[in-house]
């Protein structure tokens, strides 16, 4: 685990991946992964995604939760690049409820300690679409820069839709603590979800009747 | 199949090509090529990613079309390709490589480029095409700006080359913005070169 100020990087385990499901079919996932396929995902596209991710030796799945332990999101770093130091920055609030608030900035703050401060990489890449306001404003808070629009770049909902690209390098982030003390980041208040029962439990516990 | 061109054909990348592959790989043009990257490879390592691109090639879809670039007189002398190519959003990202420096700057590389260009759009039915280069790169941005093509983001110190960052620069082509090969060729003043 990774402490943050409102969220902390934790594997990502059964506890984030029992809510995938939903998250890889909610509308933010998609706008988060503009570059993809719009597809329904099944159980087993899921299963798959998080092997895939689990399996990369260019980037990994962690997931972000509050301070009192509910699943929030993930942040992905992804097509890390030895040579020029660089990976692309994915993150995404798959609980919805979270979306555009101070925890999932908080997240994002956490993949960019995470990138530069452990991995250190020279550069972060995101895009957003343009009409994507909530993604752009915690890019920009974060500290991304604007860096240009790539032109009806991406077809969505029967039209083609620009890209706003934008960077950040390790210079112009000046550190996680100095980062979360200039931005005063407050708790959303947001009920924790109710904990769903886990299968694995059952399943341990038949395991354990019949021995 | 072939893309005539008037200094140069676009042919199948078959094995006249794959086997300068090394030669290429080890010289000044992977440099430009791969945006600072200089390699020092051996024939086994180009064996095994030619190799491994053929494997993945019968594995699943493709996600890229390569050309050979040929001169008039049958000289091999680069690639060029629509790579990442993402057919639901009609949208593929152009790489090319002149791996023969004497071919540098005659107007081969143009060339090459308006035949895939229209190509992308008459054949595959592209919306955009777009590229990126390093902003060092000035050769390449003046062949892709005559072609029509827009700078759309300048990413800061996002390659490395020769032991300095240096940005790099995408540029897009709107189907909507192309004229057609035809009119190009017409516009640049491009010509067949006379034997001799």
């Amino acid at each position: 685990m990774i402490e943050g100020k409102l969220v902390d990087l934790v594997p990502f385990e059964d506890d984030f991946a029992i809510h995938m499901e939903t998250w890889m079919n909610e509308e933010a996932w998609f706008r988060a992964r503009l570059w993809e396929r719009r597809e329904p995902h099944t159980e087993d596209d899921v299963k798959k995604f998080i092997e895939k991710m689990e399996k990369s030796e260019r980037g990994a799945l962690i997931g972000f939760q509050s301070k009192d332990g509910d699943p929030i999101g993930g942040v992905i770093f992804d097509h890390e690049w030895q040579r020029v130091r660089k990976a692309d920055a994915m993150f995404f609030a798959g609980d919805t409820r979270y979306e555009g608030t101070d925890e999932h900035l908080d997240g994002l703050l956490m993949l960019l300690r995470y990138c530069f401060e452990t991995r250190n990489l020279h550069r972060l890449d995101a895009s957003a679409l343009a009409f994507d306001e909530v993604r752009i404003d915690l890019l920009r808070r974060a500290g991304f820069v604007h860096e240009g629009t790539l032109r009806q770049h991406i077809r969505y909902d029967g039209d083609y839709v620009d890209v706003e690209m934008f960077g950040i390098l390790a210079e112009d982030w000046p550190g996680y603590e100095q980062k979360v003390a200039a931005l005063d980041l407050q708790p959303s208040g947001i009920e924790p979800k109710p904990k769903p029962e886990k299968k694995d439990d059952k399943e341990t516990e038949a395991g354990e009747a019949k021995s | 199949m072939l893309l005539e061109g008037l200094l140069v054909d676009l042919v199948p990348y078959g094995d006249a090509f794959k086997k300068l592959e090394h030669r290429w790989n080890n010289s000044e043009a992977v440099f430009w090529a791969s945006v600072g990257d200089r390699r020092v490879v051996s024939r086994a390592s180009i064996e095994r990613w030619q190799q491994e691109s053929a494997e993945r090639a019968e594995q699943g879809p493709r996600h890229s079309v390569w050309f050979g670039i040929r001169t008039k007189d049958g000289t091999p002398i680069g690639d060029m390709a629509l790579n990442w190519v993402l057919p639901h959003h009609r949208l593929g990202m152009l790489g090319a490589m002149i791996g023969e420096p004497d071919y540098w700057g005659g107007g081969y590389g143009t060339d090459a480029l308006l035949l895939i260009v229209d190509y992308a759009f008459d054949w595959l039915d592209f919306h955009k095409l777009w590229l990126g280069t390093m902003a060092s790169n000035v050769r390449a941005q003046r062949n892709v700006e005559k072609a029509g093509f827009k700078l759309e983001a300048r990413r800061r110190q996002e390659m490395y080359a020769d032991g300095e960052w240096v940005d790099h620069l995408l540029y897009g082509l709107l189907r909507e913005e192309w004229p057609g090969r035809e009119a190009m060729v017409a516009r640049l003043g491009l010509k067949t070169r006379k034997e001799g």
